[in-house]
């Protein structure tokens, strides 16, 4: 599966490409900032300062309009006061609307997008695979069978059927404890971090079908190569020539599909926390729909989480397209919400 | 008569798919938590009353029985009955079809004439200032979130220069169309049209934008360097004509069917981009009647999105045909 050949491959992509590059980082950034998240973070992100709500970021000021009225003199005299909010270092993206550190809510939202993305993808892969596998190798009425029944899948646009399985599921969240906090590394961050269960399998089991797709096509063509005959020919059973055979010699366009999908289930996962429908509040679509009744005081709310996500989407998908380039499996990746 | 009966085959496969979809949809009832009858029944229902309506709504039937009773009711156009709004569903949801419709046209046409030309262009002046400013563009595109980007551009057009409406959808089309081809044409209609679409158009058809232009200007890469192009050069054809008429032909092809692909995408973006600029679409219907846990307008509305999916891939894989004679309509 990962021979010389595709490691000089990837290597000589990667000195390329300048995309390449910046893709890798922008990655890493993501995936080593939502791994370390209690360490990156300066604040815990869940701790509302109502006194010190609204702060701008590093560079911006805010100016507040207050309307009093004093008794002077036994007549009522209005005063209007116009005050400065600045950006202190100790926020440097700001506080939203409760005071909470919205620098810390980025970092902590990184974790929420990149383990819906990961785990999601891991459960489309694993149902998208095998069903597609099954259905190459099979052939007949079975693969007839599956394939209708992704055609059905498919005819549900993803993010519909997502908020409908939500809708009748419920929004269940898991709390994981946080090791570093546990392990006492690290202290005043939040102890749990919130899984939004529901999520993670609603996003897996609606992009299931583009994994069985290709799966099926790569499986197709590999049945009826000389090895698998071979195999055949010696008394392998199915599920050992499948294994054995098939899968590793499918793993190329699953891998690069698999870093796209991550990016598109980022994306999918964002929106349904903009709409309400995931199970936790500390992700970046949740941080930008709080953000949109402050539009016209406070930007920030909704900028920031929206940049975050360009970014990591970015960085995913010049991955992805860093390895298609690199391996080229000859498929169409683009994957969408 | 190739077309006639590729039609046929195309339209009963689909019918299947559509057959699958009501399935689906019918079986989501039996998958959620609480009985629909806790929708209906007062709160201090007596077990007479709940039996009572059970029997009214049929739930006391076996399953496929309840099952063919809601497959004759849809062929007869019944959706069933909105308790929470007290209303038919088939009605509420062809009320909703037309925002909607209208939404994704709206995007997908803006997304196509802006983004052809510049993948176009990129793909022409590869490597020039122009080509570096599109692939960012269009990589940007694909990275973006669609609501937030709807955000960004209320932030930025309707908050601070106040130029647009940014919610609810002011005038429909047909108004427009009524108002302009009139005996008093009058044009005030399609600039208020404009203000209200715009910018859900815009943030809904950006995605696809991008899409397009990267698959553009890839494909226009890969067919220039064509033998057959050379040849068109070499026989003195305009470069014009060997661009648009000989390369950009056999470049949407493949870009014709991604975009078959992504029609869920769009239909799945229009459903978030409503619920920004709250346009009273399919979308905004879907969100609203889960919040209230209206499920038979939740079920209506599940099954006439999944129906013009499919509608809208047949009419995906006809235009492919056109495109690409090589491509036999079987």
């Amino acid at each position: 599966m990962v021979s010389p050949r595709v490691i000089r491959n990837l290597k000589r992509e990667f000195r390329r490409s300048a995309l390449a590059k910046t893709g890798l980082l922008l990655a890493f950034i993501v995936v080593f900032v939502a791994i370390f998240a209690p360490f990156v973070a300066p604040h815990n992100p869940t701790t509302q300062n109502l006194d010190n709500s609204r702060q701008p970021p590093l560079g911006f000021t805010r100016t507040v309009e207050s309307t009093s009225s004093e008794l002077v003199n036994g007549s009522v005299v209005i005063v209007n006061e116009t005050k400065q909010v600045n950006a202190t270092t100790e926020h440097p993206f700001g506080t939203d609307s409760l005071g909470r550190d919205m620098f810390s809510r980025v970092v902590y939202g990184a974790r929420t997008s990149l383990l819906v993305g990961i785990l999601g993808t891991l459960l489309a892969v694993t149902v998208g695979v095998t069903v597609g596998l099954t259905a190459g190798y099979k052939r007949g009425r079975l693969d007839d069978i599956l394939m209708r029944s992704a055609d059905i899948s498919l005819s549900f646009p993803s993010l519909v059927l997502a908020i409908a399985l939500i809708g009748l599921w419920g929004r269940a969240a898991v709390e994981v404890p946080d090791p570093w906090v546990v392990l006492g590394l690290v202290d005043g961050m939040p102890r749990e971090f919130v899984l939004p269960g529901t999520v993670i399998v609603v996003v897996g089991l609606v992009n299931w079908v583009w994994f069985a797709r290709v799966a099926r096509g790569e499986a197709l063509s590999i049945r009826e190569e000389e090895y698998v005959k071979a195999a055949r020919a010696i008394g392998a059973s199915d599920l050992r020539i499948i294994w054995r055979h098939v899968l590793p010699n499918a793993a190329t366009p699953i891998l690069v599909l698999g870093t796209i999908q991550i990016a598109a289930i980022i994306l999918l996962e964002s929106s349904l926390s903009f709409l309400g429908f995931s199970g936790t509040t500390l992700s970046w679509g949740f941080d930008i729909s709080q953000g949109r009744d402050y539009l016209a005081s406070a930007w920030w709310i909704s900028t920031i989480p929206g940049l975050a996500i360009v970014v990591a989407v970015i960085g995913i998908n010049l991955l992805g397209d860093w390895l298609r380039d690199a391996l080229d499996p000859g498929i169409e990746g683009e994957g969408g919400v | 008569m190739a077309l006639g009966r590729f039609l046929l085959k195309r339209s009963l496969q689909g019918l299947l798919v559509v057959w699958g979809v009501i399935t689906v949809v019918f079986l989501l009832r039996f998958v959620t938590p609480g009985s629909p009858i806790d929708a209906v029944a007062p709160l201090d229902a007596t077990q007479e009353t709940r039996r009572a309506i059970a029997a009214e709504l049929g739930l006391d039937q076996p399953l496929h029985m309840q099952y063919l009773t809601y497959l004759f009711d849809l062929i007869q156009g019944d959706m069933g009955f909105s308790y929470v709004r007290g209303v038919d569903v088939v009605g509420l949801v062809f009320l909703k079809v037309p925002a909607t419709v209208e939404l994704a046209v709206a995007a997908t046409v803006v997304a196509i004439v802006l983004s052809i030309p510049l993948g176009v262009i990129s793909a022409t002046r590869r490597n020039q200032p122009i080509d570096y400013g599109a692939t960012i563009f269009s990589l940007g595109g694909i990275s973006t979130p669609n609501f937030w980007l709807g955000i960004m551009m209320i932030l930025v057009l309707a908050v601070q220069f106040d130029i647009f409406h940014t919610s609810g959808r002011g005038v429909t089309s047909f108004n427009v169309a009524t108002s302009i081809l009139g005996p008093e044409p009058f044009f005030g209609t399609l600039i208020d049209w404009l203000s209200y679409i715009t910018l859900p158009a815009l943030s809904l058809g950006t995605y696809f934008m991008a899409l397009i232009t990267r698959l553009t200007r890839s494909g226009m890469l890969d067919q220039l360097g064509r033998s057959y192009i050379r040849a068109a050069r070499a026989k003195g054809l305009p470069e014009t004509l060997v661009r648009y008429k000989h390369a950009l032909r056999n470049t949407l092809v493949p870009v014709v069917t991604v975009l078959g692909l992504q029609l869920g995408t769009l239909i799945g973006g229009a459903v978030i981009t409503e619920a920004v600029f709250s346009w009273p679409g399919l979308g905004t219907l879907v969100i609203q009647s889960i919040n209230l846990r209206d499920w038979p307008a939740l079920q209506g509305s599940l099954i006439v999105i999944g129906t013009s999916f499919v509608i809208v891939n047949i009419a995906v894989d006809v235009i492919y045909a056109y495109l690409d004679p090589r491509v036999a309509y079987d």
